[in-house]
């Protein structure tokens, strides 16, 4: 792959490790992956989410992305209880990597501990950091 | 250290590298659906140098090969290839196989990359009482197939061949791109196309087979033709039905088990796995290797249950995402009982069961797809 594939990595979202983003949004965050990750995985065929009412904790698995050859299990980057979940990726999965960021958002949550797990998550500039160390070890 | 194919310079630069069978290959150039739909469409080329290619020679070629194949070499007509399968001592596949009959005294065997040593040795281990000479020449050639509606229109421009004396299943030795070659009308994807192998390019120096595989890219870059990976190839082939030996079928599975007992030639003469080939022919099989189509949403992958009546029955060899079908698909092994066309099975998909249809591929209309389609493409 080429050298100069570069990533969008937004300021004003937090990420995880695992390439889940997190942005507030009102008293709610909304919930997606990444760009990096929408483009490791090329063509994104089918997004598998929870049922809205479910009470996940950080680092549970809340569903699974596939592409057409893999499955991916996508983890909360905080705990909260699913508020509502974007139906449109039934229909349209390309949203999330046509526009990972916005159109593609996976989840709206109420998050139940930010302040103690919010010290877990990566700011932009960090986030960049981890995606360029991983490119390195490709 | 992962092994190079001849065209590796080229996948380092275009490609996203995986490992597959101990070789960095392309799993995508620009993505596996966009790769899937022209060949569907136009024409892919994909690389296969990492697949094993033996020559076996000698007055004893046709008797060995139709000793260690359930296949009978002596019935196939010189300039013809076959899909057969090298068969262990209780039948189960050790290997498939396309074979290429030069003449009685010479052939040309193309193996999967992940046994290429495995059946070199086991090959090797059976010629005592026949004279016959195996020589593996995989590091000294190459192997690109150039498969799609318009792969025939296309490669014509750069071969000295007449590509309409070269029916499906049939080969010939000439110059592609002014490289000496061999066009076999064979391939894994359902469409009309060609394997093309290249003589005199040694990994050290694989400038013939770069030359051809660019020539190929060149010619076909203004009619919609793009170089293809092996995840377009896996979800070919499996829209297509053919099987993936190490998923599909392997050393526990017989030919007539997976749905392939037209390898089997009917005659008298014995072969390495006839006793149990035989009688299965003969009384029928536990299992059979069924095609399946889901009915709502979900993608079966390798491995998940396959239910009946709320119980497993067995699991899923293959499974994807069609992208022409926009739906998932798959296949796996079903106790012969319930293999009946049309029968409504589950596949356990995370602990959901969803539902799906047992169907005959390929998966796509062959009407529309394939090589047998109504409108032939033109360029």
């Amino acid at each position: 792959m080429s050298d100069s594939e570069t990533y969008d990595v937004p300021d004003g979202f937090y990420f995880t490790k695992d390439h889940e983003w997190l942005k507030q949004s009102g008293s709610n965050f909304m919930v997606g992956i990444t760009d990096y990750a929408a483009k490791m995985l090329n063509d994104i065929v089918y997004v598998n989410l929870p049922k809205e009412g479910d009470t996940l904790k950080q680092k549970e698995v809340f569903g699974q992305v596939e592409s057409v050859k893999t499955v991916s299990d996508l983890y909360m980057p905080v705990s909260g209880s699913i508020i509502k979940t974007n139906s449109k990726l039934t229909q349209t999965p390309e949203l999330v990597s046509n526009s990972p960021y916005s159109e593609g958002w996976m989840l709206e949550i109420s998050a139940t501990n930010y302040s103690s797990e919010s010290s877990d998550l990566l700011d932009a500039n960090a986030y960049r950091k981890f995606i360029s160390s991983l490119k390195d070890t490709e | 250290m992962a092994r190079k194919s001849h065209l590796y310079e080229y996948h380092r630069v275009h490609g996203k590298i995986t490992e597959f069978s101990g070789f960095d290959m392309p799993l995508w150039y620009k993505g596996i659906i966009d790769e899937h739909l022209a060949v569907r469409n136009a024409a892919g080329l994909f690389d296969v140098s990492h697949m094993g290619r033996i020559w076996i020679t000698g007055k004893g070629a046709t008797e060995f090969l139709s000793y260690v194949l359930p296949t009978n070499a002596s019935s196939i007509k010189d300039g013809r290839a076959f899909y057969s399968t090298i068969c262990n001592h209780d039948g189960g596949i050790i290997d498939d196989i396309i074979v290429d009959r030069f003449s009685n005294d010479r052939y040309l065997v193309i193996v999967n990359a992940g046994n290429r040593e495995k059946d070199f040795q086991w090959l090797r281990g059976k010629t005592e009482s026949y004279e016959v000479h195996l020589e593996d020449f995989s590091d000294s050639s190459a192997l690109v197939a150039f498969q799609g509606p318009l792969a025939a229109p296309l490669l014509q421009q750069i071969t000295n061949i007449d590509l309409k004396d070269v029916r499906r299943f049939g080969f010939s030795e000439g110059l592609v791109a002014g490289e000496k070659s061999l066009i076999a009308r064979t391939g894994y994807t359902g469409e009309d196309g060609f394997e093309i192998t290249i003589f005199d390019t040694p990994l050290a120096k694989p400038d013939r087979a770069l030359k051809v595989w660019n020539d190929i890219l060149n010619i076909g870059a203004s009619h919609g033709v793009l170089p293809c990976g092996l995840g377009a190839r896996d979800s070919l082939r499996l829209e297509a039905g053919m099987c993936l030996y190490g998923q599909d079928i392997d050393d526990n599975t017989t030919p007539v088990e997976a749905g392939l007992s037209y390898v089997v030639s009917d005659d008298k003469r014995n072969f390495i796995g006839k006793q149990k080939i035989a009688a299965q022919l003969k009384s029928g099989t536990e299992k059979k290797r069924m095609a399946f189509s889901m009915i709502g949403v979900g993608i079966p992958r390798h491995g998940f249950p396959i239910t009946f009546s709320g119980k497993s029955v067995g699991s899923v060899t293959s499974g994807t995402f069609s992208p022409i079908l926009k739906k998932g698909i798959g296949m796996g092994y079903v106790p012969t009982p319930l293999a009946e066309l049309g029968r409504t099975i589950s596949i356990d998909i995370r602990g959901s069961e969803k539902s799906a249809q047992l169907v005959t591929p390929p998966f796509y209309d062959t009407s529309i797809y394939g090589f047998k389609r109504k409108v032939s493409a033109q360029i």
